[in-house]
């Protein structure tokens, strides 16, 4: 049984990282999938405290947050798919038709 | 399983997992960074074994190692990226992000404070304990079906909407 806090402290540098990436990355495709460690390391502190306070429904919650990560990757390259179309590339800072 | 086996295993667990995240963030060809975003999945999914949650290990492996990965991988073949892998990968703020990612970890490690956690209910676990698989699986089949229902209905949604966004228009 591991203790809580070294998993919360796993899950926000996960956390930081993904949101650092997110960030800082060009490439659309990659802010994706920072996305994707951002949800993870949330999903590592929810397994953490479903342990720690012996209910299940931690480990449910996780379960729809992979459902909505899944729905998020196939809407999110659907629209990368549509934007690389109009305008090749995958750079965000190509796209600033909405910046005045 | 308090043990120095357990604590040396979650240990080498995490210290692999935010490695291979950094190395995720940080490469210059995306496909590499795929790949150790599925040495990080791999991983947490370790991590979810030895806190137990067997059924969200498997889940981890299955659904977004094996499915959302792939699709991302599959994703960045379908597009010709050569030219963008020349140009810089982070944006000119780049430092700003990895200081609001740091903040945010600080304020998260911060939160974690022992006082601020809630005490475990340690309550005495009456008749035999169920498995992992089948005490979550009743859970989301009873007390949860309602939003297990909305799930797929908002997973038939994506797909709708994924391949509506994808579609070739068709000029009459």
């Amino acid at each position: 049984m591991v203790p809580v806090g070294p998993c919360l402290g796993l899950s926000a540098i996960l956390f930081g990282i993904g949101l650092a990436g997110f960030l800082g990355r060009r490439n659309i495709i990659l802010m994706l999938v920072s996305v994707e460690i951002m949800l993870n390391a949330v999903n590592v502190s929810l397994a953490a405290f479903s342990q720690h306070l012996q209910d299940q429904r931690g480990q449910i919650l996780a379960l729809f947050v992979i459902a909505v990560a899944a729905a998020e990757a196939a809407v999110g390259l659907g629209l990368v798919l549509a934007l690389n179309r109009n305008r090749p590339g995958v750079s965000v800072e190509n796209l600033t038709q909405l910046k005045w | 399983m308090a043990t120095l086996a357990g604590q040396t295993a979650f240990y080498y667990l995490a210290a692999a997992s935010v490695a291979s995240a950094i190395l995720a963030v940080t490469r210059r060809n995306p496909v590499h960074s795929m790949l150790w975003v599925l040495v990080l999945f791999l991983h947490v999914a370790g991590v979810f074994l030895l806190v137990g949650a067997e059924f969200l290990a498997a889940v981890q492996v299955i659904v977004y190692a094996g499915a959302i990965l792939v699709f991302y991988l599959f994703f960045l073949m379908l597009l010709d990226l050569s030219r963008e892998e020349a140009g810089p990968r982070f944006g000119a703020h780049w430092p700003l992000c990895v200081a609001a990612g740091f903040g945010f970890a600080a304020l998260a490690w911060y939160a974690r404070e022992p006082g601020l956690l809630p005490t475990p209910p340690r309550l005495a676990t009456g008749g035999a304990p169920q498995g992992n698989l089948s005490s979550v699986g009743t859970a989301l089949f009873t007390q949860f079906a309602l939003p297990f229902e909305i799930a797929s209905l908002i997973l038939l949604a994506a797909i709708v909407g994924a391949v509506v966004l994808a579609k070739r228009k068709t000029h009459a």
